[in-house]
């Protein structure tokens, strides 16, 4: 007798005609934790969205308890015992976290809502998960890092058996990410078995049993994490090895491009000063919340600055909305891909030209359906971009291929300063790596490269410089071949002591 | 003192409360100024007047409320009203009794209810364009009952029916207010205390998110379009009883005016926001410049420039405090 809580065999799903999954089948067991590996658009979340109900299937068969299950409701699913943290966040903005975590299975005593039950048991979840809020704060007054725990707290609620978290650790900072892993643990011990998909390869070693691995929608190979390697297994996800993880090129030095003096934007970012030359890439480092991507947004002149100064090739000049900074040479690829990087709803083409309808127009204003179709084909070429075709809804594209389409739509416009926030989040190591080499022919053409990322390994693999920063401020900055994880880490927590405050 | 403290922020710390609080504030101020221009204003029967030309308005501003915090819209509201009067009216002068007129009556309002839902939630039309097929839908059916001419008089075997839905007085209140009051702490109660009213403020905020966990969409939208015919149903019932015949007028912009109430008393238009209270609120701020510049002598031309003016006002007041103040973060992980 094996203890297979899901056995799910020769599933298939296509979308309009594209393969998502080709007959793929996989296994989980009870008390194990299981990690599910591929490239972005391998069809990994896919397959945990038929799992969950949330899509049908085309063919195949699933086993869940032994038992066969034939289609099946986000609603069914949850009474099977099956809970998922999807890889986007699932939020209702407008209520509580109390109404989130019970939403769709609330409490009631004779028709009636029992919220003093429902808070009890939340503040119970969040008090095991650590979790420092109340239940009746809104959780769209959160940071988006409290929202994902807040998302991993509803799923836990559930006292599901069969656990999946789609890239859970993106938006958390490393504090929670090690509550995460507690928690993960625990539950394995419980008995329940949990499917975890993440391309921070890095963590899987903390929890992870086994993993399956997807390529291009099909089914490639299960292993024993004890038994594999990480060169291994990227190479089952890419088909091909990966010779280095952070390529590096060196450049010289050359004249100042951008200068940011005394910038002042809110309470975080707060007298910001910083250069960027030629032929250099500066990574900017710092815990979730340190301010960094309000600095690059106050810099694009997304938000109101209240004072500061901004030097593009000696010049000093004004931007006080994105349109000028993007005039001067200034462009920014967000850190929130569906809400700022793209019209989600627009098609792939559409996304791609609206930055460069400009290049594209003739003097009438009327778009060139030539250079339109040249510029875009060249752009998902370069990137590699999987995609059904250019008029697909940019929605419709997997989370990693989305990213790429936010980083590769000002790539095709020449700019002085290229500023990317979190440009490799969610993102498979193979596009990863293009991203970097991305950021190196920037930086060899001699284009200011600034970009901000949680990930330290890679600001120490990519940057030239590090800026560190902490609570709004730059608290340090570091030459590459000085730097190390620990010293960034040491100017990243330097807080203003509250106990000062205090003591006055 | 301790526990009345905490009674206090419990209430001001309820969903939406501070947008209630904020245009409580406006109301005071204009019933002052009316008051102040016209003495008669504060008079017990004018006061009695005010109740009742506001009650109908909170009815249908309870509807819309509904419809709105869904993330929907209902335009058919003011020919249902029409729709509603025209048919218990024809019915009524062709000798109906008038408990089966209302209940006919009803069943067909709900009807429309259910079309609304079932073509905004199953068929995915947009609700602007489904409810505007069938507001020309229901004025039409309101046109063709008594063959494009107001019905004559209800006459005297209606007379009960007239006084239970306008004439009559129960406790010093005429009864068109309490049937207002009722109507709401029903409506109220189903919004805050149930597990309904919570599915109906969460496919507002945020419906993809309400579909995974599991809430049925299509089910919830239908029960506030519901919601909002039968309370358009009752509005059309008082119409016929105060004018004693059916008009095919009736009704005429009332879906704008329940757009008025609900959105001068902070439901947003972008769903998910609001409570019933501050409909109320909403109202009477309409009750009250309507009676208080009717008074002042204001022709009704002006009476609806002020009142448009007033919801632009209150919209963008709205979105500047949200936007100042309460300003969400981004919802969707990177
Ligand atoms: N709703 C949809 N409509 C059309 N195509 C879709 C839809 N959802 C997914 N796809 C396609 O199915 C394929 C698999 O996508 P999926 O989201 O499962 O990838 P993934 O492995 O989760 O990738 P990532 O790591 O980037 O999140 C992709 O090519 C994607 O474009
Ligand atoms: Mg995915």
């Amino acid at each position: 007798m094996d203890n297979y809580i899901v056995k799910a065999k020769h599933i298939s799903k296509s979308f309009s005609g594209v393969m998502a999954l080709d007959d793929v089948s996989f296994n989980l067991k009870s008390g194990e934790v299981l990690a599910l590996l591929g490239e972005n658009g391998a069809g990994k979340s896919t397959l945990m969205k038929i799992l969950s109900g949330v899509y049908t299937r085309d063919e195949g068969e699933l086993e869940i308890f032994g038992k066969q299950v034939g289609n099946i409701t986000p609603k069914k699913a949850q009474e099977l015992g099956i809970a998922i943290i999807h890889q986007e966040l699932n939020m209702c903005a407008h209520l509580t976290v109390m109404e989130n975590i019970f939403l769709g299975r609330e409490i009631q005593n004779a028709g009636v809502l029992s919220n003093h039950e429902m808070t009890k048991q939340t503040q119970k979840i969040l008090d095991q998960l650590g979790i420092d809020i109340s239940p009746d704060t809104i959780v769209g007054t959160l940071s988006v890092s409290k929202q994902q725990m807040v998302e991993v707290a509803k799923a836990i609620s559930t006292n599901a058996k069969i656990l999946i978290m789609d890239e859970p650790t993106s938006a958390l900072t490393s504090r929670e990410i090690d509550e995460l892993f507690t928690i993960i643990r625990k539950l394995k011990n419980d008995g329940c078995g949990i499917v975890y998909i993440s391309h921070r390869l890095e963590e899987l070693k903390h929890i992870v049993d086994r993993v399956t691995i997807l390529r291009d929608g099909k089914y490639i190979t299960s292993l024993d994490f004890k038994e594999t390697s990480l060169p291994e297994i990227i190479s089952y996800m890419v088909g091909r090895e990966i010779k280095e993880k952070f390529p590096r090129v060196e450049c010289k030095r050359g004249k100042k491009i951008l200068e940011v003096k005394n910038l002042n934007a809110g309470p975080m970012v707060r007298d910001i000063n910083l250069d960027l030359y030629e032929g250099e890439i500066v990574g900017i480092a710092g815990l979730v919340g340190a301010g960094r991507t309000e600095t690059t947004r106050a810099i694009f002149g997304v938000d109101q600055k209240q004072s500061g100064e901004i030097i593009l090739d000696g010049k000093p000049i004004t931007i006080n909305k994105p349109m000028d900074a993007i005039r001067a040479g200034i462009v920014l690829a967000p850190e929130d891909r569906r809400k700022d990087g793209l019209c989600i709803r627009l098609s792939i083409r559409e996304n791609l030209t609206l930055p460069n309808l400009d290049r594209i127009i003739n003097k009438f204003g009327v778009v060139n359906k030539n250079k339109e179709k040249k510029l875009v084909e060249e752009a998902i070429d370069n990137f590699q971009i999987k995609l059904a075709s250019m008029e697909a809804n940019a929605d419709s594209l997997s989370g990693g291929n989305q990213q790429k389409l936010v980083v590769s739509k000002w790539l095709a416009r020449k700019s002085r300063v290229v500023i990317f926030d979190e440009p490799t989040r969610g993102i498979d190591v193979a596009v990863k790596v293009e991203i970097y080499n991305l950021m190196n022919h920037l930086k060899q053409q001699g284009i200011g490269v600034l970009f901000v990322s949680s990930e330290l390994p890679e600001i120490l693999g990519i940057s030239d410089r590090i800026i560190v920063m902490c609570e709004g401020r730059i608290t340090g900055e570091l030459n590459v071949k000085e730097a190390s994880q620990d010293k960034i880490l040491e100017y990243a927590t330097r807080f203003e002591t509250k106990k000062e405050a205090v003591g006055l | 003192m301790d526990n009345k403290d905490n009674f206090i922020k419990r209430i001001v710390k309820t969903r939406g409360m501070g947008q209630v609080i904020t245009v409580a504030f406006g109301l005071i101020p204009l019933c002052i100024v009316f008051g102040i221009l016209n003495p008669i204003f504060f008079s017990g029967q004018n006061i009695g007047n005010l109740l009742r030309q506001i009650a109908p308005i909170l009815i249908i501003g309870i509807g819309q409320s509904y419809v709105l915090i869904t993330g929907n819209i209902d335009l058919s509201i003011g020919s249902v009203v029409g729709m509603s009067c025209m048919i218990s009216a024809t019915l009524m002068t062709k000798g109906v009794n008038p408990l089966t007129a209302i209940i006919i009556t009803l069943i067909t309002c709900l009807t429309i209810g259910i079309i609304n839902g079932t073509l905004v939630s199953i068929c995915k039309l947009p609700p602007f364009i489904a409810t505007l097929g069938t507001m020309t839908i229901a004025r039409g059916i309101a046109q063709i009952v008594n063959n494009n001419y107001n019905t004559d008089s209800i006459g005297e075997g209606a007379r009960g029916f007239r006084d239970f839905f306008y004439y009559g007085k129960t406790i010093g209140l005429y009864n068109t207010v309490w049937i207002a009051i009722a109507i709401w702490v029903v409506f109220n109660f189903i919004l805050s205390k149930t597990r309904t009213g919570r599915h109906i403020y969460a496919i507002g905020s945020n419906i993809e998110a309400s579909k995974l966990s599991g809430v049925n969409i299509s089910a919830t939208t239908t029960k506030a379009y519901l919601v909002s015919s039968f309370c358009s149903c009752t509005v059309g019932l008082i119409i016929c009883a105060t004018s004693g015949m059916g008009t095919m007028d009736a009704g005429n912009s009332y879906e704008m005016y329940a757009v008025a109430a609900s959105v001068i008393g902070g439901v947003s238009t972008l769903g998910g926001q609001g409570i019933l209270l501050g409909t109320i609120i909403g109202a009477s701020i309409w009750g009250v410049l309507q009676n208080g510049l009717q008074f002042a002598g204001a022709p009704v031309a002006i009476r609806n420039i002020v009142i448009g003016i007033i919801v632009v006002v209150s919209v963008l007041l709205d979105v500047v405090i949200r936007t100042g103040t309460f300003r969400f973060r981004k919802l969707s992980k990177p």
